[in-house]
């Protein structure tokens, strides 16, 4: 049956990480982006609460929750800031990997690290997929590994991280899960750029190989295997992002109407100005549709739909990011522009999600594409 | 819990309509469109087999479920109604709007009628009669969105009331049995004067005057109609006397008018949704078989289809959204305009991508390009794409204080 309605644990988790947001997510998100980390104290009470393990396995001490809650978890909490969520050190995008290999013998010592209650900082360097090159080479050196080398494009939680999840195609085209991990040897440079445009919080780096040898002991998955895996990870991580995109828009469809409704020009609250309520009203419009594809393509993965259109739903999702952001500047004016108001924050912090976050042509032909390379029936 | 899976109940219907769009009404799709009327012969068959066109499911749902009963069962009467209209937009808007019924007469009755009256006008509709239709009359040469702005007017007399006016743009205003016509009773008490009345067919002073010439769904009646002196008794004045009479600031016609729309956007909201489908699906279907598989052509498809992929599910969704709402007795006059100002557009959207895409072809007895010219007007009646929007914004502002 076609419902709308949340159910009750999922609303009472939601009221809690929306009352969280609100209360302790907002007033520290302009001090985390100056100390270009999130607050030691913010990160320890969100651990308690349980929102770092929202998709880490059951088995690991995670929640391993549906899908289709954890992205309404996940929106309500970004609504206080995405820059400050993006942030979060532990186990970041690589979770949804790990769900599908709780078990996996490399895995047992980070597992092991996490029952501590906080989880070691890893980041997902994926550059095993696209066409233009992701600045890192993988080479067979022998029978027994491998060879990284080069230098990564930016990276969420680079400059944070203990552990590395590395996708990438060798030599002989061999598609590759790797992990790596410092305290077993392994050696990388994170290289923080002069980032100013957004998320100065969420730990962005370049990754960088000098001829690091990888021991074919380190490889999560290799071929088909690798492939399957990351697909479904990846199907996982694009839900998650665009959730935490869409909480961006509904602070700004709140904010802006909040302001709109108090702020007078020409004798009258401007929300009264047709320009500004109907733009308001497009936001809010865009923000519920977006809602919606957010919570189709977590309940399609939920039920192990065989294809989701996840990537296309993210590219759609960055495009509605971008312009309700950038409304929610638009809306204020000149205090749009300035840092003591919010909104200008979130435009920037939304222009570098879709940075990290593939970009919107590309995530909608790769779905595209699964539409056209359908079989088509022969008529006979 | 959040689900997007349809009942067993839901999937049925939608497969029935979807059968009747696909069987009965594409078939006649491009003839109904040049010969600008659905075949007489077509709608007797169609009526003898019981198919009707009713969107009155909303406003019987909402009061009932806003008494604050119980409910034993959980409604799905506007879910059942979208997921059916869906179908039936894609199968073909025009001759939907014709199929024998109510209407958008329907739900004004349905909603504020007197049981009466709900008698007397809802149980013409009959497979063992003619087909018969009812209308909506609202818009006038010089009131469309603003509807506190008609000039139609009603003079009370002795047993009724005399109606003078011009109303336009009505779908099956013609050949209608009656007709839910909004009037003034009083220009300067402003909404509280408009009334709304049941005229019925033949009623001397009453007139269809023209039938208008339209872009798109041309097979759909739309009328002129004319009220010189006309002459309706107390008993047609919707809801009674009594029901204007409650309160001193009771309901006015014009609110009659208003709840219509909540209860009847999202059914032409999903009535676009079905046209962009119909579009969307015929697209990819010819650029899968006929199309390079390489090349920049091929990515520049694939990414408009992706995108009407996600326009029309995102649509809908919104859609499903403002009807679940009425059917848990929730009010939806947000979501209403919400899908309505978003799949109207979307629907013309969807159109023009996939028009893009069939090039030069598309000009030929492609029935996209019907449908382009059929989807303008979802983003045109039962209130403009504007005035959705402007509805959005007073029930985003209301919480703060501000009317816009």
């Amino acid at each position: 049956m076609v419902s709308f309605q949340p159910t009750e644990d999922e609303q009472a988790f939601v009221d809690l990480a929306r009352d969280f947001a609100k209360e302790r997510i907002r007033p520290l998100a302009r001090e985390c982006e100056q100390e270009g980390r999130v607050h030691p104290e913010l990160v320890k009470k969100i651990e308690e609460v349980g929102f770092a393990s929202l998709e880490l396995p059951e088995s690991w001490g995670g929640l391993e929750m549906p899908l289709i809650s954890q992205v309404q978890i996940l929106e309500a909490l970004s609504s206080g800031d995405l820059g400050v969520v993006q942030g979060l050190p532990g186990a970041g995008d690589a979770a949804s990997l790990f769900r599908f290999i709780p078990d996996h013998p490399l895995l047992a010592s980070y597992k092991e690290a996490g029952q501590k209650g906080t989880w070691p900082t890893v980041a997902f360097l994926h550059a095993a997929e696209g066409e233009i090159p992701q600045g890192v080479t993988i080479t067979s050196a022998d029978e027994t590994g491998y060879v990284l080398n080069g230098t990564s494009q930016p990276v969420r939680l680079a400059a944070f991280a203990d552990y590395l999840l590395v996708s990438a195609v060798d030599s002989q085209g061999e598609t590759l899960l790797l992990w790596l991990d410092r305290q077993k040897g392994n050696r990388w440079q994170a290289e923080a750029g002069d980032y100013r445009l957004g998320l100065l919080a969420s730990g962005c780096a370049r990754i960088r190989f000098d001829e690091e040898k990888i021991s074919s002991d380190q490889v999560l998955a290799k071929g088909d295997e690798a492939k399957d895996l990351l697909a479904k990870a990846l199907r996982r991580i694009q839900v998650l992002e665009a959730s935490k995109e869409i909480g961006l828009m509904d602070a700004a469809v709140s904010y802006v109407t909040e302001y709109t409704a108090q702020r007078k020009a020409f004798g009258q609250e401007i929300a009264k100005f047709q320009g500004v309520s109907f733009t308001l009203a497009g936001m809010a419009i865009e923000t519920q549709a977006m809602r919606h594809l957010v919570l189709r393509a977590a309940a399609d993965i939920d039920g192990d739909k065989g294809e989701v259109a996840a990537s296309s739903t993210l590219g759609r999702v960055h495009r509605a990011l971008r312009f309700v952001s950038d409304s929610g500047v638009q809306l204020l004016g000149g205090h749009g522009y300035v840092q003591e108001f919010p909104v200008e924050k979130w435009m920037r912090d939304a222009e570098a999600q879709t940075l990290l976050y593939g970009r919107e042509g590309e995530l909608l032909i790769q779905r595209g594409e699964q539409l056209l390379d359908r079989k088509v029936p022969i008529e006979v | 819990m959040i689900s997007f899976q349809l009942s067993d109940h839901q999937q049925q219907v939608k497969e029935i309509v979807h059968w009747f769009a696909e069987n009965e009404m594409r078939p006649i799709s491009m003839e109904a469109d040049r010969l600008g009327k659905v075949p007489d012969e077509w709608l007797e068959r169609i009526n003898q087999l019981g198919i009707q066109l009713s969107t009155s499911s909303f406003g019987g749902d909402k009061q009932k479920s806003g008494s604050g009963e119980k409910k034993k069962t959980e409604r799905q009467g506007n879910r059942l109604a979208v997921i059916a209209s869906e179908e039936l937009g894609w199968g073909d808007p025009a001759i939907a709007l014709t199929l024998p019924g109510p209407g958008l007469g329907g739900p004004p009755v349905q909603s504020s009628g007197t049981p009466e009256q709900k008698e007397r006008f809802l149980s013409i509709f009959s497979r063992d009669e003619p087909p018969r239709w009812g209308a909506y009359a609202l818009t006038e040469p010089d009131a469309g969105s603003d509807v506190s702005g008609i000039r139609t007017t009603a003079k009370k007399v002795e047993g009724g009331y005399v109606l003078n006016g011009q109303k336009i743009f009505i779908t099956n205003g013609g050949r209608a049995s009656w007709v839910v016509v909004f009037a003034t009773i009083d220009r300067s008490l402003g909404r509280a004067g408009h009334r709304a009345f049941v005229v019925e067919k033949g009623t001397p002073g009453f007139s269809c005057t023209r039938l208008a010439h339209k872009m798109g769904i041309r097979a759909s009646e739309t009328a002129e109609l004319l009220f010189e002196d006309c002459f309706v008794p107390d008993e047609n004045l919707l809801g009674g006397e009594e029901y204007y009479q409650a309160k001193a600031s009771g309901p006015s016609g014009f609110r009659v008018a208003m709840k219509t729309f909540d209860n009847t956007r999202p059914i032409v909201a999903s009535m676009a949704i079905g046209i962009a489908r119909a579009a969307y699906e015929y697209t990819l279907d010819l650029v899968r078989r006929e199309y390079p598989k390489q090349g920049s052509f091929y990515h520049r498809a694939s990414e408009l289809l992706a995108d009407a992929e996600l326009d029309i599910e995102a649509a809908r969704l919104l859609t499903w959204e403002a009807a679940w709402k009425a059917d848990i007795g929730q009010p939806n006059a947000k979501e209403a305009a919400m899908c309505k100002a978003y799949a109207g557009k979307i629907a013309l959207d969807v159109c023009a991508k996939c028009l893009e895409l069939l090039g030069p072809i598309g000009l030929e007895q492609h029935i996209v390009e019907k449908l382009y010219r059929d989807a303008k007007i979802f983003d045109i009646f039962e209130g403009t794409n504007q005035i959705q929007h402007l509805v959005t914004a007073r029930q985003l502002y209301e919480p703060h204080g501000v009317r816009v």
